[in-house]
């Protein structure tokens, strides 16, 4: 009986840094996010639309975004999703080219006031499925 | 939706909320067969077409729930889902056939049992491909900051917001539905357990399991049902949330507005002559926003009306008179549906213990659905109902 062949999958291993598309961090400077400029009217959005809902256009030019921005709210979280690490903040930060980002806050809670500055920062917002943290972007006082 | 011609409610049903052992479909069963038992039906052959939210329990979930009701294969059942606006979904669709003359009788059902399947200590979220999800977002998270912001640009406070859990839990007191009524301090609520700054744990809604289910018909079958108290549906409207990127006012609730305004008109029945309102009081937050979206008092004004007493009994509009999803909990997929059984049966004073007097003419609905980044909800379903004999 011919031996059966096994064939051995590889698993992928998960990600560890949460999306290029949207967030650069070059080797010997600041991180920054990138917005999405469409060429046909001109709407720039974050995160990335395909196609812009505005006009459908497909086509973008990336556009380096402010590193700061002002924290129009927030919010301690004692209870948040299964898996992550209890208390962590969040918040929303508006920065000055009209957009509104969502994201975590690096620092203590109690400590953060609504309409403070804020800057880019990076750091871990949860673990991969190989136990490894997903750096992405975050912000944090100035 | 413009209803084509009038369109009643015939019965509705609600299972007592809690913590069940039993599963969805048994839920949805019990309240959809108390819902055609109230509305006379005498056999399975006269329910037309079914609808029916949920939002986490699997699929064919309106299937397994009507299986023993005997209309499989005679007419058809369609599932709905978008989070906490399904229930309310499926009695929008049951409406619109009847509306349309599609069919003379359907039935919305709203059907969920998180704990069975849900472990403890963790807070709903949208779904992992959505960004916000990614970077920790939960629900409590979002409802939490438009507290924080609501009390950063009107000087309220924590007390401010337990206001709303106190009034609720007391509309729930005598509710047998209801399993968190009662009377609570302001320092009880306040002082519960922080669970997402600056919500604390009685001002958010308890994750519990439950159903409720509505019969709505034509003209003429309500008359061949012979059903004393007809509730007539005077508007329904369902919509999905603006979607942008850009900063928005989150004190407001852009799609709130939207719909509200959308249901006034339909209705022809204004914001000033709603009797009962059962509302997305999720967190308290949520309710104090929506007095102001939704017209019953101006902008800015939120916190007044509440405390002048305009929200309860006596006041210009009862808000929550079941208790709301404070007081019942919110099963994601039911409550949307279980709102408008609550309110049919207070505009037919069937409410022992927790009837609002006069008895109330107009009731309202609403609920949102879905934290979809880049809108405020995924989804909005308001009912505007009135009683009719």
């Amino acid at each position: 009986m011919a031996e059966k062949k096994k064939i051995k999958r590889e698993k992928e291993p998960d990600i560890t840094f949460y999306h290029p598309d949207l967030l650069e961090v070059p080797e010997d400077g600041l991180p920054y996010l990138k917005g999405y400029k469409c060429k046909k009217c001109g709407q720039l959005d974050f995160p990335k639309l395909t196609p812009c809902p505005t006009c459908w256009g497909e086509e973008f030019d990336m556009v380096p975004l402010s590193r700061r921005g002002i924290l129009y709210s927030f919010s301690d979280l004692y209870i948040g999703q299964p898996g992550l690490k209890t208390p962590y903040i969040c918040g929303y930060v508006d920065l000055p080219e009209n957009i509104r980002i969502f994201a975590m806050l690096k620092g203590e809670v109690n400590t953060f006031k609504c309409d403070e500055e804020v800057e880019l920062t990076t750091g871990p917002i949860r673990m991969n499925e190989d136990g490894l943290p997903i750096i992405s972007y975050m912000f944090q006082k100035v | 939706m413009k209803l084509q011609r009038d369109v009643y409610i015939a019965g509705v049903g609600e299972t007592v909320f809690g913590k069940h052992k039993m599963d969805y479909d048994e839920l949805g069963r019990m309240a959809a067969f108390q819902a055609i038992k109230a509305s006379n039906i005498q056999g399975p052959g006269m329910i037309e077409s079914a609808y029916v939210g949920n939002a986490h329990n699997g699929i064919v979930t309106g299937q397994t729930i009507f299986k023993d009701i005997g209309i499989c294969g005679t007419a058809p059942i369609i599932n709905v889902e978008s989070a906490c606006s399904a229930g309310a979904m499926a009695v929008h669709l049951a409406i619109k056939d009847v509306a349309y003359g599609l069919t003379e009788l359907s039935m919305g059902v709203g059907a969920e049992n998180h704990t069975l399947r849900r472990k403890s200590g963790t807070a709903f979220m949208p779904a992992m491909n959505d960004i916000e999800a990614v970077h920790g977002g939960v629900m409590t998270g979002k409802y939490a900051m438009r507290a924080t912001r609501y009390m950063h640009e009107t000087g309220a406070t924590q007390e401010d917001l337990a206001l709303i859990t106190q009034k609720s839990r007391r509309h729930a007191k005598n509710n047998p539905h209801a399993p968190f009524g009662g009377d609570y301090s302001i320092e009880e609520i306040v002082n519960s357990r922080l669970v997402a700054y600056p919500l604390t744990l009685h001002q958010c809604c308890g994750i519990v399991d439950g159903a409720g289910a509505v019969v709505v018909c034509s003209g003429d079958m309500i008359k061949k049902l012979g059903i004393e108290k007809p509730v007539k549906v005077r508007g329904s409207v369902v919509t999905s949330g603006p979607y942008h990127n850009r900063p928005r006012d989150i004190t407001g609730d852009d799609i709130t507005e939207m719909t509200s305004a959308m249901l006034y008109e339909e209705s022809g029945i204004g914001p000033k002559d709603v009797d009962i309102l059962e509302l997305h009081d999720a967190f308290t937050i949520a309710e104090l926003l929506y007095y102001e979206c939704m017209q019953l008092c101006d902008k800015g004004d939120g916190l007044k009306f509440l405390r002048d007493g305009q929200a309860t009994y006596g006041g210009q509009c009862v808000v929550s008179p079941r208790g709301g999803m404070l007081s019942y909990g919110h099963p994601i997929g039911a409550s949307g549906a279980a709102q408008v059984a609550a309110q049919v049966k207070q505009l037919r004073g069937e409410c022992t213990g927790y009837q609002v007097e006069p008895i109330p003419k107009v009731a309202m609905t609403h609920v949102t659905g879905g934290g979809l980044s880049g809108t405020e909800h995924a989804a909005c379903t308001m009912h505007m109902l009135s009683s009719d004999w």
